[in-house]
């Protein structure tokens, strides 16, 4: 799978040959910014349109079908991706994911209101896994930036997805504050058997939190161009 | 499909919400929308109201809608069946020559013994003149017009008669008719001594001083000729100031001269025309300048909110569902907007009515609109604001959602 484009003068040109994920799994891409490390994770969230690509299937539980990625792309199928995308899949985004016209309460509940699910003491529950229990009825804005990435994590969770994608999940907190909100973050993924991946640039904190490591390396930038290609990672 | 029928509902609430979210600027929107729908609403009740206190009287007066021929002609009955059934006619009669449509009237028990010539006027039902007043009918039942009443003096209940002289067969003879006067027209009906008849009293009269018989009269000489009468004139009327103009054409165009006051009405039809240009200029003007304003602040906003919309997509919200979030705000935006200038509109109306009642009189109003107008000035309103805000949406899902979601 490519992805090209351009940024700021620069073509770009990020390539993965190949990446199995497993379910269950814990992955944690590591490498400089700049290196597209989002951009992976956003083509893995089937939100970003792949340049090229031979074979993009995903298959949210073993006993559930494999749905072709490549051929919605290719078919312009872009509800179909949405649908996948809000069954299957939770993104916690570095900073401002959640909705400032929404409490805390309603912004965990979002994501199961989007796939028709009862909402009954749900945000009652992840407020108490997460400790934020107090903060349920504020507005996001009223809260500090750590607690604001447990909501994140809170409403990417709610729906029971199979997949947890966190893009620099703890870059704008306080090391003290990373560290627990990744070992929150390991440990519910743990005990609900959802895959992990998630971009970040701390290579110490990922391998703490236990994480298999995938280098997100730059093989060439030549003139106006870079190509970055992920290995296989496989487990 | 039941899936995005929800997701529709959901998006509502959360346009909804984001709306009453970012209150201090949807006020700032509804505001300046209601600033430029006021004044609109203020000029077109004007216009509406000024054309409307001029169109009155060319609406209630029947003489505006009266088209009389000049000189006499000749019409068929037939010619007159296929002009009562034109759309435009509101009424129609034939006339006879005028020379055979007077008659001497006298009231028997008047103490003065007045005797007053008066023209015949046929009248039927639906004459507008006439207004609420029981149409004359068969040979006995009139009606006098205010001059002649006034003349013989007549009371309400008084019985008349009517007085005919011909010389026939050089012998002077006269006949009398008894007459019921069922009612007096009002004065703008008939400004001479005149006497509204039934068709059959006006070929009566005609035939007698022809020196025809009339037998249901008893009336006697020479035998009656048939249908093949023919009228030399009519009295007719458009069925709206408006139709004159094509009815007059239309008679102008087979010979029959006519004369109307068309002047008069399309002095007010070409000041309305002209002022509703001025006002539809102006609206113009103001729908383009706001749509501009709205649009751009509706691109604005959503190049601010890019980030959340971005949260939406990927939280799995379909790309469709998210273009209509600043439509559905428009609409919020539009109705809110419309509301609040309808009711500050009331109390300009209010305002303006009273200072200008002195001026115009009569309690009639300078500054009015119909439910209809408002209801208009919504959809108008709605429309504009929807399409500049689609403009918006249509960027907004040209956006490519991740870009937004990078920190830079």
């Amino acid at each position: 799978m490519v992805k090209s484009y351009e940024a700021g003068g620069t073509e770009f040109r990020l390539s993965v040959p190949r990446l199995d994920i497993l379910k269950s799994a814990k992955l944690a891409f590591v490498g400089e910014s700049g290196s597209g490390k989002s951009t992976l994770l956003e083509l893995l969230a089937m939100i970003l349109r792949p340049t090229e690509s031979k074979a993009f299937n995903f298959q949210p539980a073993a006993d559930s079908p494999i749905h072709d990625i490549a051929a919605a792309w290719e078919s312009a199928d872009a509800d179909h991706l949405s649908d996948l995308r809000s069954r299957h899949i939770g993104y916690v985004l570095q900073s401002g994911g959640l909705l400032p016209y929404l409490t805390v309460r309603d912004n965990i509940n979002l994501s199961r209101r989007l796939v028709h699910r009862s909402t009954e003491d749900v945000a009652e529950h992840w407020a108490e896994r997460l400790n934020i229990a107090a903060q349920l009825d504020k507005q996001p804005a009223k809260l500090s930036i750590g607690q604001r990435q447990r909501v994140a994590i809170a409403r990417s969770l709610a729906h029971d997805p199979s997949v947890l994608i966190a893009d620099e999940p703890t870059a704008s907190v306080d090391p003290l504050n990373a560290e627990r909100i990744m070992e929150l973050m390991v440990g519910l993924v743990d005990e609900l058997g959802v895959t992990l991946i998630v971009a970040s640039h701390a290579h110490r904190l990922m391998q703490r939190a236990g994480l298999q490591m995938i280098d997100h390396a730059i093989d060439a930038v030549s003139g106006n161009s870079m190509h970055v290609t992920v290995s296989d990672a496989s487990s | 499909m039941r899936p995005r029928n929800s997701q529709s509902r959901l998006i509502v609430e959360l346009a909804f919400r984001d709306y009453v979210h970012e209150r201090v600027m949807t006020s700032c929107f509804i505001l300046a929308l209601s600033a430029v729908l006021l004044p609109l609403l203020v000029l077109f009740g004007l216009k509406f109201g000024i054309i409307g206190n001029l169109l009155a009287p060319l609406e209630d007066d029947p003489r505006y809608r009266q088209i009389r021929p000049v000189g006499s002609g000749s019409f068929s009955l037939e010619w007159f069946e296929q002009m009562a059934a034109r759309d435009d006619v509101a009424f129609i009669v034939p006339r006879t020559r005028s020379i055979a449509a007077t008659m001497r009237v006298r009231l028997p028990d008047s103490e003065t013994g007045r005797i007053i010539s008066v023209e015949l006027i046929p009248s039927a039902a639906g004459d507008p003149v006439l207004g609420d007043l029981d149409p004359p009918s068969g040979f006995n039942t009139v009606l006098l017009s205010q001059d002649a009443a006034d003349k013989l003096a007549f009371a309400e209940g008084a019985g008349a008669e009517g007085i005919l002289s011909r010389t026939y067969k050089s012998q002077q003879e006269t006949v009398l008719l008894p007459l019921t006067v069922t009612g007096v027209a009002s004065a703008g009906a008939f400004e001479r001594d005149g006497m509204f008849v039934s068709h059959e009293l006006l070929v009566a009269v005609e035939d007698f001083l022809d020196g025809r018989a009339v037998s249901p009269l008893g009336w006697d000489g020479s035998p009656t000729q048939d249908d093949s009468r023919n009228f030399s004139g009519f009295r007719l009327y458009a069925r709206d100031p408006g139709d004159v103009a094509g009815l007059r054409r239309g008679l102008m165009a087979r010979g029959i001269d006519v004369r109307t006051r068309q002047a008069d009405i399309e002095l007010v039809q070409s000041l309305d025309r002209n002022l509703s240009i001025v006002f539809w200029v102006i609206a113009s003007i103001a729908a383009v300048g706001y749509g501009i304003s709205f649009g751009s602040s509706v691109w604005a906003n959503i190049e601010r909110k890019q980030r959340d919309f971005s949260v939406l997509r990927l939280t799995g919200f379909r790309a469709r569902g998210i273009v209509s979030f600043p439509i559905l705000q428009a609409l919020m935006t539009g109705v809110l907007g419309w509301a609040i200038a309808a009711v500050v509109y009331f109390v300009v109306q209010a305002g303006l009515n009273t200072l200008l009642a002195e001026s115009v009189g009569r309690g009639e109003a300078v500054c009015r609109l119909l439910p209809a107008h408002f209801m208009i000035a919504m959809l108008l309103t709605i429309s504009t604001a929807s399409v500049a805000a689609a403009l918006g949406g249509i960027r907004l899902a040209k956006l490519e959602p991740s870009l937004a979601l990078r920190e830079g």
